[in-house]
């Protein structure tokens, strides 16, 4: 599929999942764009829609080794409640950015790719070099973890959500 | 462990987009329907819940602008001599070729052909194809089976041309071929030739038009000398090309 500047605010997107910080997001779309544009004026084979976003992640990964790491350790695991959506509709898309940031390679990326709503199952699997039995455990393991952090972060109380706490 | 359908379940699209993966349709199909519903209800809630939230991701003012520049990732238009130097189109390119150049050949063959060509073709088949066993043995002079032709098989007119006349014969036979009809077979010893004696082939008109001099025709590594005199074919054949045949023709000459 050719890719128009009608994809990149998903390209942008994804960077700003992965990194969690708009200026680190922004560095690694233009850099990526750049390459692209180098690569065709160096009449190379224009890059596909799944070139861009393979050339991003690994700039993001990059710049997420720069500064503060999250530190590793294993995360609570709960069941997705029912009230998950309303819990989410509480959140800022920089709470999420951030959350999903500090997940370790390569959950932050297949929950940024799968999370964009754009791809399909295959090429999340090409972009992601995995296999669907892998892909899954990363989603689902990704999902009970969130909620765990939903719960500890935005109490829920019936039709009410409460704030009860910050990033 | 989790089988493959609820593997699959794990990462089933947010939103349902055309030319999903057969086996993950009938995994949702099948979720839906079951005892499990509720628990993939949740998970689609959730995850579209958290679609939604990254749609809401801002964009910066700044890079707005570069969506908007549709120039920015510019269209590489392909010249000519880029499309001419592909592989794929320099293969299709001499298949082409190839093919034109055989249908040319064949064209200009068929043109070239006279009546009875075909029939000469047959019968450089059944030269290739015999062995010398199936001959009745003879050594004479080619000239003399014309009386033999006449006199036993009473075909009239199966003389051997000039040409070949003092060829020394190894054996001869005379059949019945379904499309040739009665054919005159000899085999002689030099470069064990094969001759063959046949009725002419009528035009369109039904008329038999003969012709004195030479004509060649191929098959298969095989070449015949076709000559045609009183209604009746003489093709002289040898495993060879024209050039070959030519030789002896050119002898008798001078």
């Amino acid at each position: 599929m050719a890719v128009t500047t009608k994809n990149l605010p998903q390209l942008y997107r994804f960077c700003f999942l992965m990194t969690g910080d708009a200026a680190k997001a922004q560095a690694a779309f233009q850099d990526t764009v750049r390459e692209a544009t180098t690569k065709t004026d160096a009449e190379e084979p224009p890059p596909d829609r799944l070139w861009f976003f393979r050339d991003a992640r690994w700039r993001c990964i990059a710049l997420g080794e720069q500064g503060i790491q999250a530190e590793p350790g294993m995360l609570e695991e709960v069941e997705i409640a029912p009230s998950a959506p309303a819990q989410i509709a509480q959140l800022t898309p920089e709470q999420l950015a951030l959350w999903i940031s500090a997940a370790p390679e390569p959950q932050r990326s297949a929950l940024a790719l799968f999370y964009l709503d754009e791809f399909t199952l295959v090429e999340l699997l090409s972009l992601l070099e995995m296999k669907a039995g892998e892909l899954s455990e990363l989603i689902c393991s990704g999902r009970r973890q969130f909620q765990a952090w939903l719960d500890s972060t935005i109490a829920y109380y019936g039709e009410e959500a409460h704030d009860a706490g910050q990033i | 462990m989790p089988d493959k359908s609820e593997l699959l379940l794990g990462c089933a699209p947010i939103t349902e987009k055309p030319g999903m993966d057969r086996a993950m349709r009938v995994a949702i199909n099948r979720v839906r329907h079951g005892k499990k519903a509720a628990t993939f209800g949740h998970q689609q809630a959730f995850d579209a819940a958290i679609a939604k939230l990254v749609r809401d991701i801002p964009v910066d003012e700044q890079l707005a602008e570069w969506f908007v520049n549709e120039n920015l990732i510019p269209v590489v238009r392909r010249g000519w001599k880029k499309i001419v130097r592909n592989p794929v189109v320099i293969a299709i390119a001499i298949a082409l070729l190839v093919i034109a150049a055989v249908t040319t050949y064949r064209v200009y063959e068929r043109l070239n052909d006279f009546p009875g060509a075909d029939k000469a073709r047959r019968l450089l088949s059944v030269g290739a194809s015999n062995r010398s066993v199936l001959l009745d043995p003879l050594q004479t002079d080619a000239a003399a089976l014309s009386d033999l032709f006449f006199l036993k098989h009473r075909l009239e007119h199966y003389d051997v041309p000039a040409e070949f006349a003092d060829f020394k014969t190894l054996g001869t036979r005379v059949f019945d071929d379904d499309e040739v009809h009665r054919v005159a077979q000899i085999w002689v010893k030099e470069k064990r030739m094969q001759f063959f004696l046949f009725p002419a082939e009528p035009d369109k008109q039904g008329k038999v038009n003969d012709f004195s001099d030479w004509r060649f025709v191929e098959l298969e590594g095989w070449t015949g000398a076709v000559t045609q005199r009183n209604g009746v074919c003489f093709m002289a054949a040898l495993r060879g090309s024209e050039k070959d045949l030519r030789a002896y023709l050119e002898k008798k000459k001078q």
